[in-house]
């Protein structure tokens, strides 16, 4: 095992410069992957849009009651509605019902895209405030790049709920959202703001696991298994950060799921 | 390097997560429990109804990243949905050898290792061990033998590589290979089966072999800029270049083009 050499500034110029290196082909690969994801989120929104407009047959009926059954059992499982059923729970007046099936989870992923920006850019912001005290630059970096694949997130399912002809998700209506922004406000240390981010990505994480099992589209599922993982993994590194062991599950469960029932919109 | 504070709190952190994995393990065997009842439901429906959703999801999609994975999804394939869980199972076999194997070298589990990458070779083997023994109970409950072995095809690549392990570095290279495999196969393999449930537990899978990933590139890196003493926990984020923060996830979107075929740890 290598240890440290003496002489610190030298040191992390060069290893700044390495590890730049190896992140510039990471960029590489990620530039490489969007472009397929698009291709399965245009066909995913294809799928939807001919679902949405196609008259009731005996097989989409029976897709849609296989799915509302699904993710009414669950969201009962996990303290949804008396119903037990798919709908909206506090939403606005103008959403009830804008969304269901399949577009229901797509709106519910984009919009806990949307939180998880907001949390990271509230953390930028705080930073920047100086009201986190000291911010280390690995941190910093952190931030940025999570924020942008969330936004990558947000943006692809957002493309899909465009293209099926439904608003898309520009905040994030989530019965959760008023207690994250307060729990980001209240903190006032990185390992405060991490705690929270280590949160959203435990549940996002979750949600995606869920949404593999209860989206019926298989371009859906495809979406939701992909990113699942990216969520997972910054979690683990926000463990990392935090003294914590990064991968405590051996599974990834789903009992911390944002359901479909928490969307607002 | 050896450091008695960070393994101490590394084996408590264990010990916790441990109670987590107790739970999550519980929720993973109720859910084979239903996947294998819903997949004997769902096959005997096809048999007496003839209806398939082939023709309202596969026909729907067509997308050039799908187009290996629909017909498996489409089909409902039982026999196939074993040879992917055995496979899946060879995997994890495999996983669970390398890491052994890795212990007992002196910089992985001997008196020079690193405590915390010791105690994180001998968590992730454990993992891998459950992992296995998941995909292993639900084929044998749908009717096909356990996979006890590993997958030639990524048997070699680990036989390959064993003579030129010299250091740490090299034992996490090899070990990103197997993850990285794992994991895509697992994201692959979500959309190649038939049922809400195993879909589930493939997916709940792959985000774990994911976050091994995310772990060893931040250890790889942490190795490569010679900072070896930050692999503790916590770190001294102060004491980390700024690209440190983003090494541990590379895509926005987890890719599939390293992914295990169905057939390649299929029991013959």
């Amino acid at each position: 095992m290598n240890r440290r050499r003496a002489g610190k500034t030298p040191e992390m110029q060069i290893s700044e410069r390495e590890l730049r290196a190896m992140t510039r082909e990471l960029d590489d690969l990620h530039s490489s992957t969007f472009p397929q994801v698009r291709e399965t989120l245009d066909e995913l929104a294809g799928t939807l849009v001919e679902v949405v407009r196609r008259p009731s047959s005996r097989r989409t009926f029976f897709l849609g009651a296989a799915g509302a059954l699904t993710l009414g059992a669950a969201a009962a499982c996990g303290g949804g509605n008396a119903a037990g059923g798919y709908a909206t729970s506090g939403g606005n007046a103008a959403g009830t019902g804008v969304y269901t099936g399949d577009l229901k989870v797509v709106a519910l992923a984009a919009a806990l895209e949307n939180l998880a920006v907001t949390a990271y850019n509230g953390a930028l912001h705080m930073a920047g405030a100086g009201q986190l005290g000291y911010v280390p630059p690995a941190v910093a970096e952190f931030v940025t790049v999570a924020v942008r694949q969330h936004a990558d997130h947000a943006e692809a399912w957002n493309a899909v709920l465009s293209k099926a002809g439904k608003p898309v998700i520009t905040g994030a209506p989530l019965t959760i959202t008023a207690d994250q922004v307060a729990k980001l406000n209240a903190a006032t240390s990185v390992p405060a703001v991490a705690q929270v981010a280590l949160d959203l990505e435990d549940a996002a994480a979750e949600t995606y696991t869920f949404a593999t099992a209860n989206v019926t589209d298989i371009g859906g599922i495809m979406t939701a298994a992909t990113i699942q993982p990216v969520e997972a993994m910054h979690a683990a590194i926000l463990s990392f950060v935090l003294g914590k062991y990064p991968v405590p599950a051996t599974f990834i469960g789903v009992n911390n799921a944002v359901k479909p029932d928490m969307l607002t919109a | 390097m050896h450091n008695k504070i960070d393994e101490g709190r590394f084996r408590e952190l264990i010990v916790e997560s441990g109670d987590l994995q107790s739970d999550a393990m519980r929720d993973a065997k109720a859910g084979l429990a239903d996947y294998v009842e819903a997949a004997r439901e769902a096959q005997i429906g096809r048999e007496r109804s003839g209806w398939a959703p082939a023709a309202v999801v596969g026909g729907a999609v067509g997308a050039a990243m799908l187009a290996n994975v629909a017909p498996a999804f489409a089909q409902g394939n039982q026999g196939n949905e074993i040879k992917i869980l055995q496979t899946a199972a060879g995997l994890e076999n495999l996983a669970v050898n390398t890491y052994k194997k890795a212990l007992t070298l002196p910089f992985i589990g001997g008196s020079s290792a690193n405590g915390v990458v010791k105690a994180f070779a001998t968590m992730t083997m454990a993992q891998h061990a459950e992992h296995s023994q998941a995909f292993n109970a639900a084929a044998t409950k749908l009717g096909g033998p356990p996979q006890n072995g590993v997958p030639a095809k990524y048997a070699q690549v680990v036989m390959a590589a064993l003579p030129g392990i010299t250091g740490p570095d090299d034992v996490v290279g090899l070990a990103l290979t197997l993850e990285n495999v794992a994991a895509e196969t697992y994201v692959k393999d979500v959309s190649m089966v038939s049922t809400p449930e195993l879909r589930q537990l493939f997916a709940s899978v792959a985000g774990v072999e994911a976050q091994h990933v995310a772990v060893l590139l931040a250890v790889q890196a942490l190795l490569g800029a010679d900072l070896a003493d930050q692999i503790k926990l916590p770190p001294d984020a102060e004491k980390l270049p700024a690209a440190a923060g983003k090494v541990g996830f590379p895509n926005a979107f987890y890719k599939t083009d390293m992914a295990a075929g169905a057939e390649d740890g299929a029991v013959k």
